[in-house]
């Protein structure tokens, strides 16, 4: 990473740093967590658009916070696999892992489609399977439908 | 392990086979010898939807066999009207059958049944999504017809948006081969993009759009008419628009090619006159008659009885 680079994201002390976003899905990321009730209050940092020797540009978001719910980063995982997870301990990388999409999401996304039993029945927990992991599209397991990953909102708990 | 019915997608092409096959047998065993099958057991119809033939026709095939059949038509006469969930529907009734046959306006509400119940469980139409029964009578038929479920010309006709039976049935028949569909429907009622599977997945299947029914009828080994359905309309006004798009009759068929047959779920409205059931062309009651045969083949199967 440049001095440059250095001066526009702070280094964090504790915390979480997810690296090697794809330009452009910074921003999406960042709704995904925000949107969860357990880290709207988390400290962050987003750095768009930064240099990367690996893929030209890059996307980075540093949260000051001791975890991220696993929810939180299957529904990561499935609109950027292959990003990188920082595990970061008194200014250290302590844990550096590459997070890979789900093969069944439960329970993580709504279905769009308002006639699917999973809208009608409270206690009923949704569940998509990955039909495209390209285009990702993924099927709904109970209405059948295949809808763009885009599409699909996360369930707030 | 129990065995559901819920989706055609669940099935295998060996799975498609067997049941065509039970119900292939059945038809060579006498009537006295069916009612010894199934005593004793029990089947619970429920209907959340309206319904003649799927209800009725799972009812004979039940007492056909020895069994006796259960239920409701109408969730106005159950507790959801009081606001009991599904979930507690379901536990409270499968103390009461051995197998439940559901009908429900939601979309995956069978799924939902057969993952909770330690009874086997029949999707019998979840909203626009699937009806497996119809499609496996419906494969039945058209085996019976032809010798073969390959190798053929089909066309689906009229509402292709909302038609569960059609939504059903594409999806068990792009498990064979060598087939060509012509989807006739009117610009609103397209065949959903999702239910037409990339190329790679389904061997020598074809899919073809048109405006014309008399294209179907001179090119097409099979028609598949379909009514527009009223229920499933959001918007009323389109209903009026669409819903006498596709009608044939008899004088349409006059130069139509012998072979030629035409299949529809039931019930019809307008788009079969009467006129088309004199004619050598018409098989539609060939499937209800069918329909009874492999659903006894279903519950049988179900079961784990052999016929």
């Amino acid at each position: 990473m440049s001095e440059m680079t250095q001066m526009l994201i702070p280094k964090i002390d504790n915390g979480i740093v997810i690296d090697h976003i794809p330009t452009g899905y910074g921003i999406a990321i960042l709704e995904i967590i925000r949107r969860d009730p357990g880290m709207r209050d988390v400290v962050v940092t987003l750095g768009l658009n930064y240099r990367s020797t690996k893929f030209g540009k890059k996307d980075l978001i540093k949260l000051w916070v001791d975890d991220v719910p696993p929810r939180v980063m299957q529904h990561i995982s499935l609109v950027c696999p292959g990003i990188t997870i920082k595990r970061i301990s008194d200014y250290r990388v302590e844990k550096r892992y590459v997070i890979r999409p789900p093969q069944i999401a439960r329970n993580l996304l709504r279905c769009l489609n308002p006639s699917c039993v999973t809208n009608a029945e409270s206690n009923v927990e949704t569940c998509f399977t990955i039909v495209d992991a390209e285009a990702k599209k993924l099927k709904c397991a109970y209405c059948e439908r295949v809808f763009p990953l885009s599409d699909l909102r996360p369930i707030v708990p | 392990m129990k065995r559901d019915l819920i989706s055609v997608d669940d099935l295998t092409l060996a799975d498609i086979q067997g049941y065509l096959d039970m119900a292939s047998l059945l038809e060579s065993v006498p009537d006295e010898r069916k009612l010894t099958r199934l005593p004793g057991k029990i089947m619970m119809t429920m209907f959340f939807e309206p319904s003649t033939r799927t209800r009725l026709s799972f009812e004979a095939a039940m007492c056909r066999l020895g069994g006796r059949a259960i239920g409701f038509a109408g969730a106005d006469a159950t507790s959801v009207v009081k606001g009991e969930s599904l979930v507690d529907t379901v536990r409270t009734v499968e103390h009461y059958a051995d197998i439940l046959v559901i009908r429900h306006p939601k979309e995956g509400t069978a799924r939902v049944a057969g993952e909770i119940s330690v009874r086997p469980v029949v999707n019998a139409g979840d909203g626009a999504n699937q009806h497996p029964s119809q499609t496996l009578l419906d494969l039945y038929t058209i085996q019976k017809l032809y010798g073969r479920i390959g190798d053929l010309h089909i066309a689906f006709v009229g509402d292709l948006k909302y038609s569960r039976t059609v939504h059903s049935l594409i999806r068990a028949l792009i498990k064979f081969s060598n087939l060509r569909f012509l989807l006739v429907s009117p610009e609103s009622l397209r065949l959903p993009p999702y239910l037409i599977p990339p190329p790679a997945e389904c061997a020598n299947v074809t899919f073809q759009e048109t405006r014309s029914l008399e294209d179907a009828i001179r090119s097409c080994d099979l028609i598949y008419m379909t009514r527009v359905q009223r229920e499933r309309f959001p918007d009323l006004l389109e209903f009026e628009r669409v819903k006498d798009a596709y009608c044939i009759d008899a004088g349409m068929l006059r130069d139509a090619p012998g072979h030629l047959r035409i299949l529809h779920p039931l019930p019809r409205v307008n788009e079969i006159a009467y006129s088309v059931d004199r004619t050598t062309y018409a098989s539609y009651f060939q499937q209800v008659q069918n329909g009874l045969i492999m659903r006894q083949a279903i519950l049988l199967t179900l079961l784990g009885v052999t016929p």
